[in-house]
């Protein structure tokens, strides 16, 4: 079982060895794909066999657990490794069209498989420390994409992203140590149990807080959610995509993963504490959005307010809450990614991102708009698109637990997504370039490279629109694993007494 | 399913399907394109009427497919009669339309995409009508609205277009979201999303506590779609789009789908008191002013906006009385409306199109020049007005009947003297287009020369107007399909006979009432407009955009204070919170008594802690001046090192001694190109507050540590311990820990190392393409620079130096296993002698002799250590699984060879390559900032002494 564990790891890795040895050849932008494809298919066996097992569990170094180190896989580590080697290689095909050779020499390639591997690192491990080590090998190597071939912009943002999530790993590690101090174990199924087992929970909480906050900012949650404005509108657009699509999702993850299994000692506290944080980060990230005339820092800002409504399916933590929460999670990389993936292309053939320089691709680029309204009117929530049963399922939970208000917020910045997607859309497609441009694609490998990840993805937005039977499902059972953590502990450490 | 079900759902598809067939179709020309749009309809069409007749007669035709069972939501339609009378008109009047914009498009518009959104929006109209399952209504629902929104901004040019598209789908997209909110209360009412089950419980709903709150979210989504006052204002905005959509959208379908809405929650909502005054009320006023704006409009399509915003009114207010002949006065009424409002806007489009104008102050006399259209026009205008032998007049009859007995909070008076208002209102613009447009003398100046236009463009009006005449002169036609509609709407068994002549009745005098005083009204239309016009009013646009606009400034204002671009400000929010956090979480509980003593503190100990402090406190207080606070990082790295060594930590105290070395040295190098002292940037104020924060956060820090160590725990590190040797191979637990236990996190730690190198060379790159060049390259380093920059003593001193560090750093590596030491310390130590290499003699004399690019140093240490934990899978191990074996080689005495040395070697390469790449990076930097580049290992030769005679040859 190990390898299937440790394959979807291993495979960036080699790959990001390979394309960084291979960095000055134009044969190390064909590794990054091949290894992203070779990923892709690591990761589907491996969903494949969780589907089967429900939870399969490897031990590093044949160390037993607590002792060693343990990769577990259960519903949502499997879909989440699925879906980062999805946004992985769709990442990959459109960087042929927009990476350039000076980034390559400087190792784009080998950053970006290292940021691939280490975000499905955090999503398969069982262990704290682990966790953390992964969070370092992600913000390292978003850093080094972040700044990459960089602009002054693009070190300011930089220097704003380091410090921030620097400051925030160092709070993890914080909790890490008090956590260690305080049950002797960094197994999180150890931990599951020994915290329960802690005579003074005061101190349990207190940690549970320093975690809430270190992966809150990880999450771009309010109030610590600025880094995130702050740097993703300067990188280049592949990094932005994976960015916006994955990293956000890892701190959300983690908190999922920790605030269902480690710290659901004192809900009363911590999940409205939450349920909180929730409605103000829907709120101020789409406030924030309306402001912004930039594409991307449009796109940045609803990065944020998407993020409230996962926190709002965590917080409620209702089965049906946390099936929202996980179908959320889901729909929005796919989205999220695309869009930027769009605004990429937009910025090619316009030649800018900022909507009152930009204009006329309706006209010119009628395919482009077609794909653009598919994920935007997605992330606005609109039927039969993927973002309307994610929005449905969570006003349905909070209706459900008679949060009228929440409801009603949730609602609201749906209603002000649509007022950002569609001033997006008259101002760069419909509305004339105001340089009178007539901006195509052209060039046959940077089309098909540029278009062929944004058509793949949008398909993907379309299909869990239409039939979300079977992702409303695993994500129903994905939430019943996570309620339920005795099959995931059980896996892990053996019968428990 | 049925057959008919299955024909129930093909009808439901077709639109879609057939919206692929124009885009690909209009390269066969526009007509081609026209006919593949007409077609899908068509046969959805006659599949429904092929249904009609099994619904006249009362059944109702179902077909149903599970989508989303868990969610309650499924693909089930059914037919009834409200049902088959909205599909046959959306489909009716869609061909007419279709025909229509053939003509009436031009041809620089994109004719395929504009057939390709009308069926969008035709499927999701169609969608919503048949839909039996609210979730599945709420999904068509939305659809329309996106289909509308792409519709509307068709002539994308138009900024008023775009404008107009954004500010409807705004308006209906959030009633629709209050739908949603409305539609998910009902549904766990009754416990079921279908809405036969729904309109079943009608009892049960009404006695629920939630009635209130699910009705008025609901009715909020029926008023804004159907443009009820306040949220009439989108309506005429959307005007902007080309004619035929608003004569399929903004007259015939859309808005009308409010109206349905109420229509076909009737019996499920309707029968309250609530239902009544909101209802009623909200269509009596929305009917008044929408016929009073309509009549001060000179824009033609405005005027038919405002008129429609009136019938909708009215229609709204009939549904809201609740009594069954009332809603058989609404369903004629639709109908009616539905014939001479397409018919009328159709005309205004041709006049548009013909005269190139739509400012009725600007036409008139248009009766010589267009006759056809000017009796089509006549017709419908006639109809809208309620002048008998016209349908209109008919259904007018009946709201005015109805309108005539309905007590509205005890007055008897209110309800029909506001509905005679508007009627005669309504008589007064119905008049105002036939006599203002085609009435009176002829004129010169039209934009454009206008006669009648080709007969497929009048066609479609004609048609219509020539239905306003039928059901106006022989009403019982429409007999069997109104009573279908209104028995499916009440539930009850009517059978409503509709007549000309009811009769001398109250409504008959409101009527006459209503037709002289409209006319007296056109008569002093000169004045009043003056008036009019002079008169303050409040216009919805500025409104809504102002409100809009305050909402981007209250955003603003939000974002801006919290989101300043100041990195303090972030990290004081953050700091704040955690702090909030801690405290919140921590208060109230209490603190168990500790387990451990405290140790004694000898005083060197005192001493140590205090000059860490000291140090640590001047930092905060010198941190302006680089250098200085460079050395008490110094001092407090070392004293972190030997807090390590005092309490048992050696292999930590090695490492962070030998991290503390390099990057002191590195660090050092760096400072010689930063300015020498950094501006202070905060206010003695802001500087007192973040004292006071971090002050709040170390304090918090602090006690959490001192509550955690007192206590005693159990905890997997005596596994660790026990199994280190027999497992691992080695005594050093913290070595075996680092390459075998936990080998896993070394692993990711040497590749945020070797990242770590790379993103140093790669930011150095940008950094000489950045700002920070131009002051590298004009600042003059050579002031400060020493005369001797590779003296002779340090060469020679490092060049001894350098095979010692080697051997200690292999001693360091080798024994790592056993003894503190390991591959990291052992690539410190290395990098470190290589490190003074550099120092000594200058980068690029050092360079020369260089066999391995750190580049590929770094790429072969996380390979090499990657394949060793791949090793272990061929013997069917997990990752990273260990293995060692005692080799006795003589003359040596016996050794031990684990795999984890040559992971540990994976660790000690990308480490020196790691260190080595910075260094690489700095040199680089000093380089283009003007050092001269040396290739002799020292500035003055001892060996290039030369005598005079070798200088001689």
């Amino acid at each position: 079982m190990s390898w299937v564990l440790s394959l979807p790891l291993i495979i960036p890795f080699a790959t990001a060895v390979f394309a960084f040895l291979l960095r000055n050849s134009p044969l190390g932008r064909w590794t990054s794909l091949v290894g992203s494809s070779v990923g892709l298919v690591a990761s589907i066996a491996l969903m494949s066999t969780v589907l089967h097992h429900q939870v399969i569990t490897g031990q590093m170094g044949n160390w037993p657990a607590p002792f060693g180190i343990t990769l577990v896989a259960d519903l949502l580590s499997a879909v989440m490794v699925l879906i980062t080697a999805i946004t992985g290689i769709a990442v990959a095909i459109y960087a042929l069209g927009d990476i350039d050779e000076t980034r390559e020499r400087l190792g784009y390639h080998a950053l970006f498989q290292v940021l691939i591997a280490g975000v499905t690192g955090a999503f398969l491990t069982g262990d704290l420390f682990n966790l953390y080590v992964w969070f370092e090998v992600m913000l390292i190597a978003s850093f080094g994409l972040l700044v990459l071939g960089g602009s002054r912009e693009q070190i300011d943002g930089g220097v704003k992203y380091v410090t921030l999530n620097l400051i925030s790993t160092i709070m993890f590690l914080t909790g890490i140590g008090l956590i260690y101090g305080l049950t002797g174990t960094l197994n999180l199924a150890d931990l599951s149990g020994k915290l329960d087992a802690v005579e003074n929970q005061g101190l349990v909480t207190v940690i549970a807080m320093l975690f809430m906050v270190a992966f809150g900012v990880k999450a771009a949650v309010f109030p610590l959610f600025f880094w995130l404005p702050a740097s993703y509108h300067t990188p280049s657009f592949a990094v932005s995509a994976v960015f916006a699509g994955l990293l956000t999702k890892v701190g959300v993850y983690a908190l999922i993963r920790t605030f269902t299994l480690l710290f659901d000692g004192d809900v009363g506290l911590t999940h409205t504490i939450l349920l909180w944080v929730a409605g103000f980060t829907m709120v101020t990230g789409v406030l924030g959005a309306a402001v912004q005339n930039d594409f991307r820092k449009i796109l940045s800002f609803h990065i944020v307010s998407q993020i409230g409504y996962m926190i709002m399916g965590l917080a409620l933590l209702t089965p049906l809450a946390l099936l929202g929460a996980v179908f959320y999670l889901l729909h929005h990389i796919i989205v999220k990614a695309n869009l930027f993936l769009i605004a990429g292309v937009a910025k090619q053939l316009t030649g800018s991102t900022e909507l009152a320089k930009i204009g006329g691709l309706y006209r010119s680029s009628p395919l482009l708009a077609a794909l653009f309204l598919i994920p935007a009117f997605s992330l606005a929530g609109f039927p039969p698109l993927s973002g309307f049963w994610a929005k449905y399922i969570l006003v349905k939970a909070s209706l459900d637990e008679e949060l009228w208000f929440l409801a009603f917020v949730a609602l609201a910045v749906g209603l002000m997504t649509i007022f950002s997607m569609t001033k997006i859309w008259a101002e760069v497609f419909w509305k004339a370039h105001p340089d009178g441009r007539q901006p195509a694609l052209s060039g046959l490998v940077g089309r098909t490279s540029l278009i062929v990840p944004i058509a793949g993805l949008a398909l993907m937005t379309m299909v869990v629109g239409l039939m979300p039977e079977p992702f409303v499902t695993f994500a129903e059972q994905s939430a019943a694993q996570l309620l339920d953590p005795t099959p995931y502990i059980t896996t892990v450490l053996g019968p428990q007494p | 399913m049925s057959h008919e079900g299955t024909l129930l759902f093909l009808i439901a598809v077709l639109p879609f399907v057939g919206a692929l067939l124009p885009g690909l179709m209009i390269r066969a020309g526009r007509t081609v394109c026209a006919v593949s749009t007409a077609v899908p309809t068509l046969l959805a069409l006659i599949m429904l009427l092929v249904l009609a007749p099994a619904v006249l007669r009362g059944e109702v035709v179902q077909a149903n497919i599970d989508w989303l069972p868990q969610l309650g939501l499924s693909a089930s339609f059914f037919l009834d009669g409200l049902g088959l009378l909205f599909a046959a008109m959306i489909l009716g009047v869609g061909l007419l339309i279709t025909l229509y914009a053939r003509f009436y498009l031009s041809g620089d518009d994109p004719m395929g995409q504009f057939y390709t959104y009308l069926l969008l929006f035709q499927g999701a109209m169609l969608g919503i009508v048949i839909s039996d399952n609210i979730l599945l209504l709420l999904i068509f629902w939305e659809l329309t609205s996106l289909s509308s929104f792409l519709l509307i901004g068709y002539w994308k040019h138009l900024p008023e277009g775009r404008q107009g598209a954004r500010m409807a789908l705004a308006v209906t997209g959030s009633g629709g979201l209050a739908m949603i909110a409305g539609m998910l209360i009902l549904g766990s009412v009754v416990g079921s999303y279908n809405l036969t089950d729904i309109l079943q419980a009608g009892d049960a709903i009404r006695a629920s506590e939630w009635y209130l709150p699910a009705l008025i979210l609901i009715l909020l989504g029926a008023f804004t779609k159907s443009a009820q006052f306040p949220f009439h204002f989108w309506l005429p905005h959307a005007m902007a789009a080309p004619t035929p959509v608003s004569a399929y959208l903004h007259s015939a379908t859309m808005v009308k789908a409010g109206v349905f809405l109420m229509a076909r929650m009737w019996p499920a909502l309707a029968g309250t008191d609530a239902w009544f005054y909101i209802v009623a009320t909200t269509g009596l006023i929305t009917m008044v002013i929408g016929a009073l704006i309509a009549l001060f409009k000179d824009d033609l399509k405005a005027l038919l906006a405002f008129s429609t915003v009136s019938h909708l009114g009215l229609l709204t207010m009939l549904l809201g009385f609740g009594t069954e002949a009332a809603a058989v006065a609404a369903v004629f009424h639709i109908i009616n409306h539905l014939t001479f409002k397409a018919a009328l806007f159709m005309t205004a489009g041709i006049v548009d199109h013909e005269t190139h104008t739509r400012d009725i102050k600007r036409l008139g006399g248009l009766r010589h020049l267009m006759p056809v259209t000017f009796l089509i026009g006549t017709v419908a205008a006639l109809s809208m007005a309620g002048i008998p032998l016209f349908n209109g007049f008919l259904s007018k009859e009946m709201m005015l009947e109805e309108a005539s007995h309905t007590d509205w909070f005890g007055s008897p008076y209110a309800v029909p003297i506001l509905a005679t208002i508007g009627a005669l209102l309504s008589v007064a613009y119905s008049f105002r287009f036939v006599s203002h447009v085609f009435l009176g003398p002829k004129r010169e100046d039209y934009p454009n020369a206008p006669h009648d236009p080709p007969f497929g463009m009048w066609a479609a009006p004609a048609i219509l107007a020539f239905l306003v005449i039928v059901i106006g002169v022989a009403p019982f036609l429409a007999e069997g399909i109104v009573t279908a509609a209104a028995n499916a709407i009440t539930g009850a068994d009517l059978h409503p006979h509709l007549k000309i002549w009811h009769g001398v009745t109250p409504a008959l005098w409101m009527s006459i009432v209503a037709v002289l005083g409209g006319a007296v009204l056109l008569t002093l239309h000169r004045p009043l407009d003056r008036a009019w016009i002079s008169a303050p009013r409040p216009e919805a646009k500025p409104m809504f955009d102002g409100l809009v606009a305050a909402l981007v400034a209250a955003s603003r204002w939000i974002t801006d204070i919290s989101h300043n671009g100041a990195i303090s400000r972030y990290l004081a929010i953050f700091t704040i919170t955690s702090v909030l956090l801690g405290f919140a979480a921590y208060s109230g509980s209490g603190l168990a008594m500790p387990t451990r003593g405290l140790l004694g503190v000898p005083p060197v100990i005192a001493v140590g802690w205090i000059m860490l402090i000291v140090a640590t406190v001047s930092i905060v207080v010198m941190h302006h001046y680089r250098f200085r606070a460079l050395t008490l990082l110094g001092i407090i790295g070392l004293s972190i090192s030997a807090g390590f060594a005092y309490l048992s930590a050696p292999d930590l105290a090695l490492t962070q001694i030998s991290v503390e070395t390099v990057t002191i040295m590195l660090l050092l190098l760096a400072l010689h190109f930063l300015p020498k002292v950094t501006p202070k940037e905060s206010a003695i104020g802001l500087r007192i507050r973040d004292g006071i924060i971090a002050l709040a956060a170390g304090g918090g820090v602090g006690s959490l540590a001192y509550a955690f160590m007192m206590r005693d725990i159990e905890t997997i590190s005596d596994y660790h311990i026990d199994n280190s040797y027999e497992g691992g191979g080695g005594t050093n637990v913290v070595n075996v820990i680092l390459v075998d236990f936990r080998g896993y996190d070394t692993y990711g730690e040497i590749i945020v190392l070797g990242i770590a190198g790379l993103v140093i060379y790669a930011l150095m790159h940008a950094l000489l393409d950045g700002p920070a060049a131009k002051r590298l390259k004009n600042t003059d380093y050579s002031q400060d620079r020493s005369r001797d920059r590779h003296p002779l003593m340090m060469v020679v001193v490092t060049r001894v130096l350098m095979p010692i560090a080697l051997v200690v750093g292999l001693y360091i590596f080798l024994r790592g296993h056993n003894q503190p030491g390991g591959g990291f310390v052992a690539g410190l130590v290395v990098a470190i002698a290589l490190l003074m290499q550099y120092m000594a003699s200058g980068f690029a004399w050092t360079q020369e002799r260089k066999k391995i690019e750190y580049h590929t140093m770094i790429g072969l240490g996380v390979l090499v250590a990657g394949l060793t934990g791949i090793g272990a899978w061929l013997l069917g191990q997990p990752f990273l699984t260990s293995a060692y074996t005692y080799v006795h080689l003589p003359p040596i005495e016996e050794f031990e060879l684990a795999t984890a040395m040559l992971f540990d070697l994976g660790v000690f390469l990308t480490v020196l390559g790691a260190v080595m790449l910075m260094l690489y990076s700095l040199s680089r930097i000093a380089r283009f900032a003007g050092e001269t580049v040396n290739v002799t290992p020292m500035d003055y030769d001892p060996g290039g002494y030369v005598t005079d005679e070798e200088a001689e040859r």
